[in-house]
């Protein structure tokens, strides 16, 4: 029983591991720019599908497409921003919450129009492999897509808190009018942002690829856990949405073992009212109003 | 003289900062009570509190007699305590009239009645010609006429004004003192926070001086002018000095 | 240009007579059919703008509403026999019941959070439908038995008939938005679409109005969701909790014109006649064309009209109107 309990929190901090990923790119963006990305998923859709082709094309190992789908959805959050998102930043709410919505939609169904909404897999030697520690089984594929996802995570820490743009960044969250009197500059910023966020999706991507299939809607499973993520780690708040997901992860895996394969959402919903109606902040929220 | 309305001991901290300490103060009935203070005192979260925007840790805030800590906002404005906010937040997409019927609801639903109602207030500041005009095309001090007829609608017996004269030139700031006369011609409770000079001593019988979140004077404007910690806190140490009676500074 | 208002009765009319007859004048099927699918949706679109577009809570759960409508009034003719036209009556209270815990949930969120929540319980609702094969027949869902000509049963062997029903249900949601709009409650609502603190702190209740407008909104979604089940004589929980039918919800008041009273319709009219276009030119095997094009008028709508067509319009309108002296206007937009 217990070697079932420890089995499944293991299986759940694997996951959340990539949960964080996805999490804490909607909360940098949500931190920095002030807009909600309801488009995130759709990126490790992107970085998925391009690891996928690198994989059958080329035989580029997943976890070496890291190095491309990375920069290149780098490259497109900083378009992202700087194109599009920035013509909507002074609009309010409404338009913001349509823009990535919108784009979400665009991204899923295109797509499907180009890659039909068939599975797609692709097998790496480690796909099957697992590693026994004790009576706990641990997927290789997962093992290290965890790794790599806190390894990102880290370096995304020392990102924020010892380099002059990642504090640029920080600084333009806390209160972007001061920021700008500071001499910084929240376009740029922004775009750095969003790039990175988008190429912890991408990340997310490549790192899901050898244990978990591509198709069109893959990413609004993230997507939802990883919002749900975020609001229990306190928006903006990116320590917070990676210490969320890895509580979601363990939360839906106790839940699948132990009330059934479909659960999934109910936990995380749950999780969520239980959020709202004890701590509306978050769980490292300060004062709310 | 009733008294209409009773700060006690009032403490809000954000994290570490203590944005306001134990502030204590009363308002009589029909009284025009200035609160002033260098930037950052605590003017503005004073209001907040006051009004319902934020729950203080400690103190009490009682408005003819009832206790108004702990209720939401709207609650408080039914009690009759209005205010305005240091940056007007008109309704944009809807007209200057429906902003105002807006806050005339509060005390009637029928539209006809809250219409008239409406009417009365944004006659009162000025604004008739404007009434149909979307109020994201206003002007930033036809907004603030508009801030106040809002409030104005609601029927208050107490009216907190957050530095409605900001920014204004001199022959504007003389209407808006003439305004706050008016209102104050018509039996309601005035507290206005506010840093241009000539306004408060137009406006105020009585001033209240914060400085870092704390009440660091009170009294009528000749005293509070003349006051060694009001300078200190507004100029520095450097500029105070025994003052002689008769020699004030305005 | 002061004139326009006293001609706008008149449109009204030539409107409602065009809409009344159409039926008679255009037969085939396949053409009312389509009518029947732009009332439906508008109609949908009108419940959905009184939350999302005038006091601007984004709901993209509406779906939820549809669902419990649908099953209620299926689940209460297929094992009770009750009929139809109370069933739907009875789908309108279910989803106002279930409005009041969503709502309580949801409501402490703001913004976008606020959508995502109620995604999400659309969701958990298809899942729990899903799941609840001893009432409601699972995933398989269920055909409703075919009684032929049953108007009790709100059964119709003339199509035109549910062109009526659901055109009476549009009229219905029209009649309401503009009861409404010039009420206090249609200024309480968008005032605090507008600014919420502000609005608060000139007396409203924000929170009751909230529940409140949810409540109607909720109420009538659910009558378009038992409709739909009578047309389509089938249900199941992918049908009935669909995230299209949410998206579509939002989408055409957006499109149309959001916190409008017309709208709905607007945006109604131009997508689904997109949608028949592009169902003409490429056929419907490509699953995704659809809702690429739809996401990318969005896109354009945002990006250039955020107001919607009809916001522009009204925009537009208030300029040329409001040139001359003040006259006794009737809304919140107007004063």
């Amino acid at each position: 029983m217990l070697a079932t309990v420890a089995q499944a929190i293991v299986n759940g901090l694997l996951i959340g591991g990539i949960y964080a990923l996805v999490s804490i790119g909607v909360t940098l963006i949500f931190g920095v720019v002030k807009i909600v990305n309801f488009a995130q998923g759709e990126f490790v859709m992107i970085g998925m599908y391009i690891s996928f082709f690198l994989a059958t094309r080329f035989g580029i190992d997943p976890l070496a497409s890291l190095a491309v789908s990375m920069p290149v959805l780098f490259v497109v959050g900083i378009l992202l921003q700087h194109f599009l998102i920035r013509r909507v930043l002074a609009l309010g709410d409404m338009p913001q919450i349509f823009l990535t919505f919108a784009l979400s939609l665009l991204l899923i169904n295109v797509a499907l129009l180009l890659f039909t909404a068939n599975y797609r897999t692709v097998q790496t030697p480690y796909t099957e492999m697992a590693i026994h520690l004790g009576p706990l089984y641990v997927a290789v594929g997962k093992l290290i897509a965890f790794v790599v996802a806190m390894v990102l995570s880290a370096v995304l820490w020392v990102f924020l808190h010892a380099t002059d743009l990642g504090k640029a960044m920080r600084a333009a969250a806390q209160n972007r009018d001061v920021a700008m009197l500071m001499g910084i500059n929240p376009d740029r910023v922004f775009c750095v942002a969003v790039g990175v966020a988008l190429a912890l999706a991408g990340a997310a991507g490549s790192l899901l690829m050898p244990f978990y299939p591509a198709y069109p809607l893959v990413g609004q499973v993230f997507v939802l856990m990883a919002f749900v993520a975020v609001v229990l780690g306190t928006l903006g708040n990116v320590t917070g949405a990676l210490i969320a997901s890895l509580m979601m992860g363990v939360a839906e895996s106790l839940g699948i073992q132990f009330v059934g394969a479909d659960s999934g959402l109910i936990v995380v919903f749950l999780m969520l009212l239980l959020t709202l109606a004890f701590r509306p902040s978050g769980l490292f929220g300060g004062w709310t109003r | 003289m009733a008294e209409a309305l009773v700060v006690r001991n009032l403490s809000k901290r954000f994290g570490g900062l203590r944005a306001v300490q134990d502030l204590s103060f009363s308002v009589n009935e029909n009284e025009t009570v200035a609160l002033i203070g260098p930037n950052g005192a605590g003017k503005t979260t004073s209001f907040n509190l006051i009004t319902g925007y934020h729950r203080p840790d400690a103190g009490s805030v009682l408005a003819f007699g009832r206790e108004l800590v702990g209720l939401r906002p709207y609650d408080i404005c039914a009690h009759g305590l209005a205010r305005t906010f240091q940056v007007a937040r008109p309704f944009g997409k809807m007209t200057v009239l429906a902003n105002v019927m807006t806050g005339a609801f509060l005390r009637d639903k029928k539209p006809e009645v809250a219409r008239a109602r409406a009417r009365e207030a944004i006659d009162f500041v000025g604004l008739s010609a404007k009434e149909h005009v979307p109020a994201r095309d206003l002007t930033t001090i036809d907004q603030r006429r508009l801030e106040m007829a809002r409030a104005l609608a609601t029927e208050p017996r107490v009216l907190l004004l957050d530095e409605v004269m900001a920014g204004l030139n001199p022959a504007e700031i003389d209407q808006a003192v003439a305004l706050v006369g008016k209102l104050s011609q018509r039996g309601l409770t005035i507290v206005i926070v506010e840093h241009v000079m000539r306004a408060i001593m137009a406006v105020a019988r009585h001033i209240v001086v914060l400085d870092h979140g704390q009440k660091i004077a009170e009294g009528n404007p000749k005293e509070v002018v003349a006051n060694a910690d009001v300078i200190r806190a507004y100029l520095g140490t450097g500029y105070v000095h025994v003052a002689t009676p008769g020699e004030g500074r305005c | 240009m002061l004139g326009l208002r006293r001609w706008r009765r008149p449109w009204l009319g030539v409107l409602a007579a065009i809409a009344l007859m159409l039926p008679l004048v255009v037969s085939k099927p396949f053409a009312i059919d389509i009518f029947i699918r732009v009332l439906l949706f508008a109609f949908i679109g009108v419940a959905w703008n009184l939350m999302g577009g005038y006091a601007k809570q984004l709901s993209l759960g509406h779906a939820a509403y549809f669902g419990l409508g649908a099953y209620t009034s299926t689940i209460l003719q297929i094992r009770f026999g009750i009929s139809p036209w109370i069933g739907m009556f009875a789908g309108g209270m279910v989803a106002m019941a279930a409005s009041l815990p969503i709502g309580a949930v949801c409501f402490r969120l703001r913004g976008p959070y606020f959508a995502i929540s109620t995604i999400a319980t659309a969701q958990v609702l298809m899942l729990l439908f899903l799941k609840f094969r001893d009432f409601a027949w699972g995933a398989e869902g269920t055909t409703l038995p075919n009684l032929g000509n049953a108007p009790l049963m709100m059964q119709f062997d003339a199509k035109a008939a549910y062109y009526y029903i659901a055109l009476a249900l549009l009229a219905i949601g029209l009649a309401i938005t503009y009861r409404i709009e010039r009420s206090r409650m249609g200024y309480y609502l968008m005032a605090l679409g507008e600014d919420e603190d502000a609005a608060e702190a000139i007396g409203v209740n924000v929170l009751r109005i909230k529940r409140q407008v949810y409540l109607i909104s909720a109420f009538l979604t659910a009558l378009a969701g038992t409709f739909y089940v009578q047309y389509i004589y089938f249900i199941d929980p992918n049908t009935a909790f669909s995230f299209n039918v949410s998206v579509e919800a939002a989408l055409v008041s957006i499109v149309g014109g959001i916190g409008t009273l017309w709208g709905p319709v607007v945006g109604t009219v131009l997508l689904e006649a997109t949608s028949a276009l592009l169902q003409s030119w490429l056929g419907s095997s490509h699953g995704g064309v659809q809702l690429t094009v739809y996401s990318l008028i969005l896109i354009a709508v945002i990006l250039w009209r955020p107001s919607g067509l009809l916001g522009v319009l009204t925009e537009a309108y208030g300029r040329i109107a409001y040139a001359g002296p003040s006259r006794e206007r009737e809304g919140p937009l107007d004063g």
